[in-house]
């Protein structure tokens, strides 16, 4: 979708772009002409279309971090909490296991539905293993165990 | 007034720019994939999924690197059947790596992700109305799945598709003329009445279709130690005989039906561990028969006249 300024005949810029509120997200656009604003509110089956497809509106990830949270990447995003909340070791008590900043980074750019599950599950293969930090070697580790 | 197409770029809200960069990273990530093969229908509860497990054993064990997606996110059964229901997926450099099976069979299913207890739940801003966008939601995960995963060189991807003649069109619309299809029936007039509608759908894109396989034709008995007639047809079906199934496309082979091999499925336990019977022989037929169709020469000119879409064409 493209917005004209009519007067000017200008296309109008994205400015900012609102969290979903009731299924509606805000949306507003400026002429870089004439300074106009306007705001496309969309109903929520617009608000979903564009989330069914998979993409953000706008480029600042931050702007749409609503988004994300009614689902844009997660389908599962009502299971996460019970998952990354679950206790790590079999007597209910948590053994906090510690990621490095390398090993979490690799973890970012798997989907996010995929995401807690990998996490718990990597920490409990290093724990079986004696360690109590996760790094990328324990990621290589693992991935030559159980990936192709 | 400028029109639609006067105006360069959408403004900023980059939602063409995000669904481009998401088929760039599909192509890109099935680059080293030789063959990709979608098994479908149209009916539901032919034995899709079992027939794409044992094949894509069989073919394993001729050394080849194979792997399935199994693209029926509603009613996964890949997870179970292949053994990796515990599958820990498990960040790559780039990309999360593949889960295997014991035999080093890749698998992708959301039976590993999801307990079969639960159904697959997207959040929506427009819950009760999920007719309208479940579908895309849907192909936006298989999207997701297919840029995000570590496919790495395979010798053949496997699509274990859900049933349905309409999705089966939807998935070579999603999947690109580089997927070709093999259909799976069994010997009900009402099945292959189904599969011939997906025949008639698909032969109308530029989607290859490999041909057909007759499922649960007839079952093993072990107590007789023969094949009996497992559905009642006016005019059975016999490859060997080349009596006619009304699909127009090659048959690859049949597969009878047997108890045992249900068990394994649902064990997950590959049919390697299955001592050697008819329903082992048949897949190994079917498994070759589908290997060297996949590596003959492809029928692309019947194809060529037709109009391409965007993707990569498959290796010859």
């Amino acid at each position: 979708m493209k917005f004209l300024c009519v007067p000017c005949d200008s296309p109008m810029k994205l400015q900012t772009v609102g969290p979903p509120e009731r299924g509606s997200l805000s949306v507003v656009y400026s002429c870089p002409e004439c300074g106009y604003e306007m705001a496309m509110l969309t109903n929520p089956f617009e608000t979903q279309l564009v989330q069914s497809l998979g993409v953000r509106i706008g480029p600042d990830a931050s702007s749409t971090e609503g988004t994300r949270a009614a689902g844009t990447n997660c389908p599962f995003a009502a299971m996460m909490p019970a998952v990354e909340g679950a206790p790590p070791d079999q007597a209910g008590e948590p053994i906090p296991v510690r990621w490095t900043s390398g090993a979490e980074a690799r973890l970012a750019n798997i989907p996010a539905f995929v995401r807690p599950m990998a996490r718990t599950g990597i920490e409990k293969f290093a724990r079986e293993r004696g360690t109590l930090e996760v790094d990328e070697k324990i990621l290589d580790a693992a991935r030559d165990f159980f990936g192709m | 007034m400028k029109g639609y197409h006067d105006i360069v770029g959408d403004g900023g809200s980059g939602v063409l720019e995000q669904v481009a960069e998401q088929r760039t990273r599909i192509t890109d990530g099935l680059a080293g994939v030789r063959h990709l093969v979608a098994v479908g229908s149209g009916k539901g509860g032919v034995g899709k999924s079992t027939l794409t497990l044992h094949l894509a054993g069989a073919l394993r064990a001729r050394g080849l690197r194979i792997a399935i997606l199994d693209a029926d996110f509603n009613g996964p059964s890949q997870a179970r059947m292949a053994g990796v229901q515990g599958a820990l997926f498990v960040p790559g450099s780039h990309k999360v790596a593949l889960p295997r099976t014991r035999n080093g069979i890749g698998v992708f299913s959301m039976g590993s992700l999801i307990p079969e207890s639960e159904s697959l739940e997207f959040e929506s801003a427009a819950q009760g109305e999920s007719h309208t966008w479940r579908a895309t939601r849907e192909f936006a995960l298989l999207g997701e799945i297919l840029g995000s995963v570590e496919w790495g060189a395979l010798d053949l991807l496997m699509f274990d598709l859900p049933p349905g003649a309409e999705r089966t069109v939807q998935y070579a619309d999603f999947l690109g003329p580089r997927t070709s299809f093999l259909l799976v029936t069994i010997p009900s007039e009402v099945a292959r009445g189904v599969v011939a509608r997906s025949v008639a759908a698909l032969s109308k894109g530029p989607n290859r279709l490999l041909g057909y396989v007759e499922n649960m034709s007839g079952y093993f008995c072990r107590d007789c130690n023969a094949i009996k007639p497992l559905f009642v047809s006016p005019e059975p079906f016999d490859a060997a005989q080349g009596r006619p199934s009304g699909l127009e496309i090659p048959c690859l082979g049949t597969v009878p039906f047997d108890p045992e091999l249900a068990r394994l499925c649902d064990t997950g336990i590959p049919l390697a561990e299955l001592p050697d019977t008819p329903v082992g022989r048949a897949l190994e037929h079917v498994a070759q028969q589908l290997l060297d169709t996949l590596e003959s020469t492809t029928p692309a000119s019947a194809h060529a006249t037709r109009e391409r879409r965007p993707g990569r064409e498959p290796r010859q």
